[in-house]
C-alpha cells in the first residue's frame, strides 16, 4: 500500500510539472479520437515503445550513472521469447511476457556480476561486447530462424485478440503500451524515491563515499541493472507481437542500444521526465527526417547524416540534456 | 597440418593487419583516455582515400599512403579541435554518445559521397599477386607488405613515444592532464596532435588494407570493436602491448580454421557440423569482455 500511495505522490515536483504531465496524458488519452494518418500513429507508437525504454535505461544509466550501452540485447530477449512461444506452442502474450523478463533478468545476473567489475568507459565497451555477442549467436540459430528471423500472421488469429495482442488496427496497440507507458512512469516516481534509488544516486556522486556508507555498490548496481532489464524485454515483448516480424538485426543491433542511451542523455538523464521528453522530441524527429529525405533519390543516408549532426551537437554542447536546459532557467529566475 | 599451418600464418598476417588498424587507438584510447567510436569510420575513410587517389591520378596504390596520412591527420585535428575538444568537458556519456555521432555522420556522409557499393582495387603492384611457401601455405603479397609497414610504423610510434621530448609530453598529458599543464606543457595541442597521429596512422592502415578488402561505407564498426579489443588486451597505453594483442587477435579470428582442422584431423562429426564462420567476429568480443573481466591492465599495461 505505502509504495502504492509513493508512487502515485508527485507532491515534490513543482505545480507547473504536475499540470503539464496531466495535460499532455489528456491529450495522449484522446489523440486516437482526432483525424490522424497511420504514420502518425506509428510514431506514437515509437514513441511510447521508445521512452519506457528509455526510463529503464535511466535507473541504471541515469541514476546509476553506469554507461549501459547493451540494452538491445534484452529488447531481443524478450521479443525472441514472445515470438517464439506464440509461434511454437501458442502461448498467449500475458503469459510469455513474464517469461521473457525473467529469462532476460537471469541473463541480466550472469553477465551482470562480471560486468559491473568494470568502470566507466571500459564498462560501456563490455555491455556493447555483449549484445553484439548474443545477436551473432541469434543470427546462426536455427531454432529462432537465424537471420531471416521469426514471423506471425495475424490472419492465423481472429484480431482483436486481447490474450495474443495481435490486432488490425492500431488503435489498441496504442492503449496498451500507453498502459505500460503510465504504469512506467509510476514505477519510476516510486523508484527514484526508493531506498535503492538513494543508493543508486550516492553511488553515482562518489562510489567510496557509498561503500563506507554501508551500501553494498556491486549488488546495488547489479538489481538496478536487472529492474532495467526487465523493462526493456516486456517492451521487446509487445515489439514483437507489435511488429509481427522480427530478425536480430532491427532487435539487437548496436543502434538500439545507443538510441535507448540517448533518448535518456538528450531529455536528460537521471531525472522523471527526461526519457519521455528525450523519445517526444527524437523518435518523431528521427521518422520524419527519414520520412522526408531519407526516400528521395540521391540522397540515401542524408537523414542520419542530420541525426549524427544532431547528436553531436547535443553531446558536445548540452550533455545534461533538455531537462538540464529547464532546470537552469528555472534555477536563474529564482535566484 | 596444411589447414593449421595455413590457418597459423594467415591468422598472425592478419593479426599485423589488425594491429596497425588499432594502432590509432592505442594513441587516442589507451593513452589519452578518450572514446573513438568513430575509429573504424577513420580506416573506411582511409581506404576511400587510397582508392580513389590511386584511380584518379593512375598511381599504384603503395603511393597513395602519404595522401592517406595527410587526409588522415588532417581530419584527426579538425575533429578534436572542432568537436571532441567540447566533450571532454562534458560527463563520460557524452564521450561515448558523441563519437557515436560521429560515427553516423561520416558513414552516411561516405555512402552520399559513394555510394553503398563494394568497390575494390583491381590493378595494383600487389594486388592479387601471392605465393607459395611451401606445404600449399599461400602468402598474399599484400598481406605481407602491410605486416611489414605495421611492424615499421610500429617501431616509428614506439621511437616518438620514448625517445622524443615530444613522445614525453604527450605521456605526461595523459598521465596527468593538470600537471602537465603546470609544467607547462599545452595539453590542448597535445590531444590535438595524438588526435592527428592517431588519424593519420589508422588512414594508412585503411590505404593498405583496400588493396585486399573492398571496401564500403559499412566495413567501420567490426574494426571498431576489433580495435577496442586490441587496445584493451595489449593493455592501456603500451605501443608494444597492442602490437602483440594485435596478433593474438589475428589468430582469434582464425578459430574457424582451427576448429576445422580439429574437426577433420579427429573426425568428429559434431563438430564438423557447427557453422563456426559465422562466429568469427563473436569471439573477438568474447575476447573483449573475459580479457577486462579477468585481467582489465591487458598484457603490458601500465594504466589502470
Amino acid at each position: 500500500m505505502e509504495a502504492i500511495k509513493n508512487a502515485l505522490d508527485f507532491s515534490d515536483s513543482p505545480r507547473l510539472d504536475r499540470t503539464v504531465a496531466l495535460l499532455v496524458l489528456a491529450l495522449f488519452l484522446v489523440f486516437p479520437l482526432f483525424p490522424h494518418s497511420a504514420f502518425a500513429m506509428a510514431t506514437m507508437i515509437q514513441f511510447f515503445m521508445f521512452a519506457l525504454y528509455g526510463m529503464g535505461w535511466n535507473t541504471i544509466g541515469g541514476y546509476g550513472g553506469q554507461v549501459d550501452l547493451g540494452k538491445a540485447q534484452y529488447v531481443g530477449i524478450g521479443a525472441y521469447t514472445t515470438m517464439v512461444l506464440l509461434t511454437r506452442w501458442d502461448i498467449p502474450f500475458w503469459l510469455s511476457m513474464p517469461v521473457g523478463a525473467a529469462l532476460a533478468v537471469t541473463w541480466s545476473f550472469i553477465i551482470g556480476y562480471p560486468l559491473f567489475k568494470l568502470k566507466g568507459h571500459y564498462f560501456a565497451i563490455a555491455t556493447i561486447a555483449t549484445s553484439l555477442v548474443l545477436k551473432d549467436l541469434f543470427e546462426v540459430w536455427k531454432f529462432v530462424g537465424a537471420s531471416r528471423g521469426l514471423g506471425v500472421s495475424p490472419t492465423k488469429y481472429s484480431p482483436p485478440d486481447f490474450v495474443r495482442l495481435i490486432f488490425r488496427e492500431d488503435v489498441y496497440y496504442y492503449y496498451v503500451i500507453l498502459c505500460f507507458f503510465v504504469a512506467g512512469v509510476l514505477y519510476m516516481n516510486w523508484f527514484r524515491k526508493s531506498r535503492l534509488g538513494f543508493q543508486l544516486r550516492s553511488i553515482k556522486d562518489n562510489e567510496d563515499v557509498a561503500r563506507s556508507l554501508g551500501i553494498n555498490v556491486h549488488w546495488a548496481k547489479i538489481k538496478t541493472y536487472a529492474i532495467a532489464t526487465a523493462f526493456v524485454s516486456i517492451v521487446g515483448s509487445f515489439h514483437a507481437v507489435y511488429i509481427k516480424n522480427i530478425e536480430p538485426e532491427d532487435t539487437m543491433s548496436l543502434d538500439i542500444s545507443i538510441l535507448i542511451a540517448l533518448m535518456a542523455m538528450l531529455g536528460g538523464a537521471g531525472s522523471l521526465w527526461g526519457p519521455i521528453i528525450g523519445a517526444g522530441v527524437l523518435i518523431p524527429l528521427k521518422s520524419y527526417l527519414k520520412e522526408w529525405l531519407g526516400a528521395k533519390a540521391g540522397l540515401v543516408g542524408i537523414d542520419l547524416v542530420l541525426y549524427g549532426l544532431i547528436i553531436m551537437i547535443i553531446s558536445a554542447f548540452e550533455p545534461r540534456g533538455l531537462w538540464g536546459i529547464v532546470e537552469k532557467t528555472r534555477r536563474r529566475k529564482r535566484i | 597440418m596444411d589447414i593449421l599451418l595455413g590457418s597459423l600464418v594467415s591468422g598472425l598476417l592478419l593479426g599485423m593487419v589488425l594491429a596497425l588498424v588499432a594502432l590509432g587507438l592505442t594513441i587516442i584510447f589507451g593513452m589519452m583516455d578518450i572514446v573513438n567510436f568513430a575509429h573504424g569510420e577513420f580506416l573506411m575513410l582511409g581506404m576511400y582515400t587510397g582508392l580513389l587517389t590511386s584511380q584518379a591520378t593512375g598511381l599504384d596504390p603503395l603511393f597513395t599512403l602519404p595522401v592517406a596520412a595527410l587526409v588522415g591527420f588532417l581530419l584527426g585535428v579538425l575533429c578534436y579541435a572542432g568537436f571532441v575538444k567540447y566533450l571532454l568537458r562534458g560527463p563520460m556519456i557524452a564521450q561515448l554518445l558523441g563519437t557515436f555521432g560521429l560515427m553516423l555522420f561520416l558513414r552516411n556522409m561516405a555512402l552520399m559521397l559513394f555510394g553503398a557499393n563494394d568497390r575494390s582495387l583491381q590493378t595494383g603492384i600487389l594486388v592479387g599477386k601471392s605465393f607459395d611457401i611451401g606445404s600449399g601455405i599461400i602468402v598474399s603479397a599484400t598481406k605481407l607488405a602491410v605486416a611489414v609497414l605495421a611492424v615499421l610504423s610500429f617501431v616509428a610510434i614506439w621511437l616518438l613515444m620514448n625517445r622524443t621530448r615530444f613522445g614525453k609530453a604527450l605521456t605526461a598529458t595523459a598521465l596527468n592532464r593538470q600537471g602537465a599543464r603546470y609544467m607547462g606543457i599545452p595539453t590542448e595541442r597535445m590531444n590535438a596532435l595524438a588526435w592527428g597521429i592517431g588519424g593519420g596512422s589508422v588512414t594508412v592502415a585503411g590505404a593498405l588494407i583496400v588493396n585486399f578488402w573492398a571496401v564500403n561505407p559499412y566495413v567501420g564498426l567490426t574494426f571498431t570493436m576489433i580495435a577496442f579489443t586490441v587496445v584493451a588486451l595489449g593493455g592501456f597505453g603500451s605501443v608494444p602491448g597492442a602490437f602483440f594483442a594485435g596478433l593474438v587477435v589475428g589468430l582469434i579470428t582464425e578459430i574457424p580454421g582451427f576448429w576445422d582442422f580439429f574437426a577433420i584431423t579427429f573426425d568428429i562429426d559434431w563438430m564438423s557440423e557447427v557453422p563456426m564462420t559465422s562466429f568469427k567476429y563473436m569471439w573477438i568480443y568474447v575476447a573483449y569482455f573475459v580479457i577486462m573481466v579477468v585481467r582489465p591492465r591487458g598484457l603490458f599495461g601500465w594504466k589502470q
